[in-house]
């Protein structure tokens, strides 16, 4: 019965979960090019990206020894380099804040149901593309006022939350709480705003299932270059962040300041998440999903649920865009949608092993 | 007292500690040298755990500092003190199944940069301070995987990694079992004379702390009461004032250290029942045999004693906590003639007289001897099941004893129902309590 009872090891351990990760990504980075909302035959896509990573040394002619007829090539050119690749590594970058937010948040919470989600730190970045929309605000470039309304949206709702952690009394549990409160108030605001305003709720209700149609090689370089930074503080972090699983007071005694830990994880967290949301609008569970995953898979050191988290967050949301293109072909289904519809059972799955965990007086 | 000449690692000076309107704290001024166990104790909500937080920076004293080796606490960073000093709390509930190995090592947090890696010397440490505390074997093993009490030596070993002169432990031994309390406390024993370690203990029996420690602080109410080394400042006037309880205190022939055995409730009141249906009743018992009965007989009313029963078995648990007189005796010793004068004198003063389904060895023999010269003048009930036969471990003499019993004139009785059938007819109520 002792022997039932007994958490699992971790499946895969670190090193062979960065293993079948990376092979999982060769196989998606060059499986996702293929897919899109246009149909390109598949050899014309790799002359194309060939052609452009080469500067033009390889295939001259992107479309060369193709059926595809020369005014056509370059249509796909725009369409292979200028709207997938980019959307592609979107998915990633973006992937990978949500993962890495997720495996941050849930760590400094002690929490494992725990992601920016959940926290309202979304549903901000909702709020302040819902604002541009609703008041049509004349701004010279949409794309650009966009992310930087939404980004303020998020990072506002972060702050709001760090406002509530510096208080001197405040447990996680009043801060999740807070959190949760504070997501609420924020859709309820969102559906005020839009039950007044129906002119501008057609986009914002595209923002709020999320989508990776801003990409471009702009943001995704500005995406890129952040997350990098903000990725790499938040994985140093990781010593704290199995201390304060034990308590933030064991972790105070072994000498973590667990309140300005608790500060930084949270404002960094909450900066990676304003990007994601920025570019993409709302994408439910990745967050949530991938620190679980790689818990389960290489172990419960943060110093590698961090990076982890990172890694199988990019995986997740680049598979789940290409298989919501590979089981709808040529529409353009959010990608919120689809994550949802994979992290869901996941997310009941998660609750009924722990329901389990607890009637069987395994707290 | 060589240890007030050496170094001071800890040194609280008018300590006062303040949660809203409650004093927690009040003037608690004392210090620990290095190498020196210090135990802190005091009844619940006297302050012995709310010295220790202030102690280790978790809470602010309204007056009055905290220094660690002559450093005021509250200049440290939460890195410096944890070089300082480590703590065990009461119980640890770590979520994840981290390798114990690992677990350990996160206690050379405090030594370490964000971009470090464990070093050699952390391993070494890990793995000594795993050998010390008796899970070199484990270490591989998840942490959710241990015992109750390997955990809470894997706590100590985490604190021990930390490499700190000062260590406090928080009750640590409060949800361990007998042999866990003692294994437990003798490891800390051992290392913090090995290695000068100053180690201060909330410690809520005072028999193991008077066992251990060479220091016993006594808070009462936020107050220090008392301050010196078990022998001087157990008193029974310290445990009537403090812990509202009258005791025997002993001294262990071997060790020399006190131990106190406790007799009465004085200042908490015990359950009365509305009338007394009679009595008083001495229960012969040990081992847990006597303490249904003993429960049973106490609610129907039946003034109670019990006799000789070892300290720390569970029926002389039972009677402590009914605040019933009783003779008490060191466990697996022979009785002494102390506690059989004891026992007979409450044997004298019964009205009725039980012997509970008790094993028989030849240390407590005598239980079973001393009753029989009570049998001709006052009613005794022998409890019949489980047979004497299976109880007899002293080769016969178990069974001789009983069946003199029997020959003398005792009663077998089947169980506790029919005990106190006999026991409502045979003893006259005394009316109603006072």
């Amino acid at each position: 019965m002792a022997e039932a009872l007994s958490p699992r090891p971790p499946v895969l351990g670190p090193l062979r979960l960065g293993l079948v990760a990376a092979l999982i990504l060769v196989v998606l980075l060059v499986v996702s090019p293929l897919l899109g909302s246009v149909a390109i035959p598949a050899q014309d896509v790799l002359q194309i990206v060939l052609h452009q990573i080469s500067g033009g040394t390889l295939f001259p002619q992107a479309c060369a020894g193709t059926p595809t007829p020369e005014r056509l090539c370059g249509a796909y050119t725009i369409i292979v380099w200028q709207l997938v690749i980019p959307e592609v590594f979107l998915a990633l970058i973006v992937g990978a804040a949500l993962g890495i937010s997720g495996g941050a948040l849930q760590g400094i919470f002690r929490n494992p149901l725990a992601d920016p989600f959940l926290l309202g730190i979304s549903s901000g970045g909702t709020i302040g593309a819902a604002v541009l929309y609703v008041y049509r605000i004349e701004v010279a470039d949409a794309d650009v006022f966009l992310p930087i309304f939404a980004f303020l949206g998020a990072i506002t709702t972060g702050l709001v939350i760090l406002g509530v952690a510096r208080g001197r009394f405040s447990s996680v549990e009043t801060l999740l709480l807070a959190g949760v409160a504070l997501a609420n108030l924020l859709s309820a605001i969102l559906s005020l705003l839009l039950l007044y305003n129906p002119i501008g709720s057609i986009q914002v209700t595209f923002w709020l299932l999320g989508g990776l149609g801003l990409a471009t090689w702009t943001v995704d370089g500005i995406a890129f270059g952040a997350i990098v930074v903000l990725a790499t503080l938040l994985t140093l972090h990781g010593r704290e962040l199995n201390l304060i699983q034990l308590g933030n007071d064991v972790a105070q005694s072994a000498g973590v300041d667990a309140r300005r830990v608790r500060l930084r994880v949270i404002l960094l967290a909450s900066m990676a998440t304003a990007i994601a949301v920025a570019f993409t609008g709302i994408i439910g569970f990745v967050g949530l999903v991938s620190p679980h995953i790689v818990r389960r898979l290489g172990g419960s050191d943060y110093r590698i649920v961090l990076p982890g988290a990172a890694v199988v967050g990019a995986v997740f949301l680049l598979a789940a865009r290409d298989i919501s293109f590979v089981a709808f072909p040529g529409s353009v289904l959010p990608i919120g949608i689809f994550t949802a519809l994979a992290g869901v059972p996941f997310f009941l799955y998660l609750l009924y092993r722990q329901r389990q965990a607890s009637t069987m007086g395994g707290m | 007292m060589s240890s007030a000449s050496s170094a001071v690692s800890l040194h609280c000076d008018d300590l006062t500690v303040r949660y809203g309107e409650r004093v927690a704290l009040s003037g608690v001024t004392l210090s620990a040298h290095a190498g020196e166990f210090l135990a802190l104790a005091g009844p619940n909500g006297s302050g012995k755990t709310t010295l220790l937080r202030a102690v280790l920076g978790f809470l602010t004293p309204e007056r009055g500092r905290v220094e660690l080796f002559g450093r005021p606490s509250e200049g440290l960073s939460a890195r410096e003190r944890a070089q300082k000093v480590a703590w065990v709390p009461q119980m640890e509930s770590p979520r994840d199944n981290v390798r114990l190995y690992d677990y350990v090592l996160y206690g050379r947090f405090p030594y370490h940069g964000p971009l470090d890696a464990d070093s050699g010397a952390d391993r070494a440490i890990a793995r000594r301070v795993l050998a010390e505390v008796g899970l070199a074997d484990r270490s591989q093993d998840g942490i959710l995987s241990l015992s109750g009490g390997e955990r809470q030596r894997a706590t100590l070993a985490r604190a021990l990694a930390q490499t700190t002169p000062l260590l406090l432990l928080d009750e640590p031994t409060s949800h361990l079992d007998i042999a866990h309390q003692l294994d437990l406390l003798g490891r800390v024993r051992t290392l913090s004379q090995e290695r000068s370690v100053s180690v201060v203990a909330a410690i809520h029996d005072l028999n193991l702390a008077a066992r251990f420690a060479d220091r016993i602080v006594v808070l009462s109410h936020g107050r220090l009461v008392a301050d010196g080394p078990p022998g001087e400042i157990l008193s029974d006037d310290l445990l009537a004032r403090v812990w509202g309880i009258s005791a025997d205190l002993r001294r262990d022939p071997r060790s020399g250290a006190p131990y106190l055995i406790p007799q009465h409730l004085l200042s908490m009141s015990a359950p009365v029942p509305r009338e007394r249906a009679g009595g008083p009743v001495h229960v012969v018992g040990g081992g847990g045999a006597a303490s249904p009965i003993l429960r049973i007989l106490t609610e129907e009313g039946f003034l109670v004693s019990a006799g000789v029963l070892p300290l720390l078995d569970s029926d002389a648990e039972a009677a402590e906590a009914l605040a019933l007189p009783v003779a008490i005796e060191v466990p697996f010793a022979p009785l002494s003639d102390e506690a059989r004068a004891r026992n007979r004198s409450l044997l004298t003063a019964a009205q009725a007289i039980v012997v509970a389904p008790f094993a028989v060895g030849p240390s407590n023999l005598a239980n079973l001897e001393d009753v029989r010269p009570f049998v001709r003048t006052t009613p005794t009930y022998l409890v019949r099941q489980p047979p004497i036969h299976d109880r007899d471990f002293c080769g016969g003499a178990a069974i001789g004893a009983y069946t003199a019993l029997l020959d003398a004139g005792a009663t077998e009785v089947a169980d506790a129902t029919e005990l106190l059938r006999v026991l409502h007819a045979r003893l006259k109520p005394l009316g109603t309590a006072a």
